[in-house]
């Protein structure tokens, strides 16, 4: 295999190791702030059962979680699962990644000082309007941190597809250091890696940048 | 009458710090409240603004019912959104200013009247520059609060809460949080207002500002009114022996 | 309420699948191995040359005489998926026949001489017809692919092998549409069992795996043997006597050293499992380990490869 079809086999992959990353992010992160409210409801069923959720997510592996998102629907109702996988995948990665940006956001809201509720109250904020102009603004830019953490693991991470048998570029590196006995493709992803997660970090810096007009 | 507060009771945890507090507030009074810590004097400020409920009681503004007591001596609050309604004769300034970090000084005082209040920007921005030249901060409109001295931030938060144009002005301990030498231009810019006849209750540390600046003094301690009346009289000549006591320890 | 629902659900369906998933990886830990090739042989003789050396200077790698066991390849079907196996292995005759097995066959001669069935052998009354399927059926061939040469990624990055070919070439037969699954090999009961694919097809190991599959036909044998370094010094599976071993996680070599060659892995220095043998043939060459286990198809392609 020449190197220029190992390198388009290779960027087929990348492209969808790409696909999994961003779809991920876009439902993980919403997500997450709807798994954080739930963790911080008033009710105590609903925050028990939100901190189970999130002990499970972040407390077994992403490869066994993949697993049984795409299994599941056929063990437990007899579902069929074809053209499901994709799907499965993404529902795994979102699922489990919205776990721990929950509690990133929660770790974000406690910090906000008590004062900041209360002068937006005595103000006559209404409740959404202090959420989303008063508190959330000072919640990324407290998170920001964290979540870079966390978007550079989901990078890595999206190799766990292969769990899925979903042909994203480290799977592919796989399959053609196989056939070619060849370390290269294992060379190439490790570089693919690297600047995709330095291009996450420098984006990431640029947004901490922009919002550090305030401490 | 502004406020009327009758029959307040409030218990942290069944520890009552507010044992059946009567408080009224006529227009135009600069009413201090002073005591020693713990006395309940910032709990009575919290209720007053909402920000904490109360037990029992009653709370009115200009007239209107925003908590009364049923038979069963229970405190009830009107309804949410006449409560909101009730919420916009006041307003209060914070020990610890409690700026929004994010937005800019102009920002911190145009935004609820722009987003609450719903008016028009033009005008909101013309009454802020006036504030802001008032608290003599017009050239840091732009400033953002870290950018600001305690001193500046709390007349920030001084200019943020009359843009709403209060009927009543809640001071908790306003220069409490400052160094020394920055109390004074805050206590200078209060001295103005009730220059200019707003109503307010302060409760405050500082004896000689509020001697000088009230109309009525009320000495609280361990969750009861002590003594009210003129400054002069609270200060010069108290009646009850425990005002003296703290008066005489304030002093030292 | 929905999202407690929702929540509840996830609890339930982690919980069960973790069971399910447990299961489904402890016995699905057997992979695809592959053939011996004259090209092992003749470097056996090598072997007993003192320092065989290639030009470039580097060491050269071969078998031990002795070996693990021989293996055959079959394909594997959910159990009781009966017809369906019958009928595939039928075709499959037939294709033997008909000189299409040999054909395929010849296009990848590090297993050549491993492929096992002979016209000869073979009863031609019994055997489907021709176009004799339903066309509106696909096949889904379930194959991994890390297991070159029988299912791999091609030089031209396509999805093929020997495996992959013969498969697609039944489907012609039959008349049925033709599917590839790749998967995951340590998830493939999990996708045979929820029907994603109809068979286990990809140098497939039916010792040991007798009654968890209607098997196919076997089509291909195989030989476990011990890969090592022409001057290591090791002639016999006794001189691995507290050598590092190597071997590929989920492979029928693994299997074996854990089963019925437990005896001997227990003599060993140290046995390393690896998730490919790419990392373990680089491993062997880089002198961190002695000795690779490993199917002498698989082993002869790495040897190919690094060439």
């Amino acid at each position: 295999m020449s190197l220029s079809t190992m390198l388009a086999a290779m960027g087929e992959g990348m492209l969808r190791t790409c696909l999994i990353f961003f779809l991920t992010l876009l439902f993980s992160l919403p997500l997450g702030m709807v798994v954080m409210f739930l963790r911080r409801s008033r009710f105590r069923i609903v925050q028990s059962i939100t901190k189970i959720y999130i002990a499970i997510m972040r407390g077994t592996p992403l490869m066994l979680q993949l697993l049984m998102w795409y299994f599941g629907p056929y063990y437990l109702f007899g579902m069929s699962i074809r053209g499901y996988r994709f799907a499965a995948i993404i529902i795994g990665f979102s699922v489990n990644y919205s776990a721990y940006f929950a509690e990133i956001y929660r770790g974000g809201i406690e910090a906000i000082p008590k004062g900041q509720y209360e002068a937006a109250e005595i103000l006559g904020y209404s409740k959404a309007q202090t959420f989303f102009k008063i508190i959330l603004p000072q919640v990324v830019k407290m998170i920001l941190p964290s979540v870079t953490n966390e978007v550079i693991t989901l990078v890595k991470d999206t190799s766990l597809a292969f769990t899925l048998a979903y042909n994203e570029m480290f799977s592919l590196a796989k399959q053609i250091a196989a056939s070619q006995t060849s370390f290269v493709p294992f060379v190439i992803a490790g570089v693919f890696y690297f600047i995709a997660n330095y291009a996450v970090a420098y984006a990431m810096e640029r947004i901490e940048k922009a919002l550090d007009y305030y401490n | 009458m502004i406020l009327q507060m009758k029959g307040i009771q409030k218990s942290f945890d069944g520890l009552e710090v507010l044992k059946d507090i009567s408080l009224h507030v006529d227009k135009g009074e600069v009413v201090s409240i002073i005591g020693p810590s713990g006395s309940g004097k910032s709990t009575l400020l919290r209720c007053a603004t909402f920000l904490e409920k109360i037990d029992a009681g009653s709370i009115d503004y200009m007239g209107q019912d925003a908590v009364t007591t049923n038979e069963h001596g229970v405190a009830q609050y009107v309804p949410h959104q006449e409560l909101n309604r009730i919420k916009r004769y006041f307003g209060l300034v914070f020990q610890n200013f409690n700026l929004f970090p994010h937005y800019s000084v102009l920002k911190n005082i145009m935004d609820a009247p722009v987003t609450v209040q719903k008016r028009p920007k033009e005008e909101v921005y013309e009454e802020a520059m006036r504030l802001l030249k008032k608290m003599n901060l017009e050239n840091r409109a732009d400033a953002y609060p870290c950018q600001l001295s305690g001193g500046q931030q709390q007349r920030v938060a001084i200019a943020r809460a009359l843009a709403l144009n209060p009927e009543i002005l809640f001071f908790d301990e306003p220069t409490s949080a400052l160094d020394p030498e920055l109390t004074g231009e805050v206590l200078k810019v209060i001295r103005q207002l009730a220059d200019e006849k707003m109503t307010m209750v302060i409760v405050t540390h500082e004896m000689p500002f509020a001697r000088a600046v009230s109309s009525r003094v009320v000495f609280m301690d361990k969750g009861v009114i002590v003594e009210e009346g003129h400054p002069e009289a609270v200060f010069g000549d108290p009646t009850q022996e425990r005002t003296k006591q703290f008066l005489r320890n304030y002093q030292q | 309420m929905k999202k407690k629902i929702a929540l509840l659900l996830a609890a339930v369906l982690a919980a069960t699948a973790m069971t399910a998933c447990g299961n489904g990886a402890a016995d699905s830990a057997a992979p695809a191995e592959e053939t011996v090739t004259e090209e092992a042989a003749t470097e056996e003789a090598a072997a007993e040359e003192p320092a065989a050396e290639d030009a470039e200077g580097e060491a050269s790698y071969v078998f031990l005489d002795e070996t693990l066991g021989v293996e055959s390849y079959a394909i594997g079907f959910r159990l009781g998926d009966t017809e369906l196996a019958e009928t595939v292995s039928g075709a499959v005759q037939a294709l033997v026949l008909d000189g299409t097995y040999d054909e395929i066959g010849k296009k990848y001669p590090d297993i050549y001489d491993y492929l096992c069935l002979k016209a000869e052998d073979i009863d031609e009354s019994k055997l489907p017809e021709r176009g004799s399927g339903d066309p509106n059926f696909t096949f889904k061939h379930g194959f991994d692919l890390d297991y070159p040469p029988y299912s791999y990624r091609q030089d031209d990055n396509t999805v093929g092998g020997f495996d992959v070919e013969l498969c697609q070439a039944v489907c012609e037969y039959m008349g049925w549409g033709y599917e590839a699954v790749p998967f995951n090999w340590d998830a493939k009961d999990a996708e045979l069992n929820a029907k994603s694919c109809d068979c286990i097809w990809s140098g497939f190991t039916k010792e040991g795996r007798e009654d968890q599959y209607t098997w196919g036909i076997t089509y291909s044998n195989n030989t476990q043997g011990i890969l090592v370094a022409s001057d290591s010094g090791i002639k016999t599976l006794a001189d691995l006597e507290g050598k590092v071993v190597g071997v590929q996680t989920a492979t029928s070599a693994y299997d074996m050293l854990q089963d019925s060659k437990a005896d001997l892995a227990a003599t060993f220095g140290d046995l390393k499992v690896y998730e490919t043998y790419t990392v373990a043939y680089n491993d062997l060459k880089a002198g961190a380990i002695d000795a690779i286990a490993i199917d002498m198809t698989a082993g002869s392609f790495l040897i190919a490869g690094d060439q």
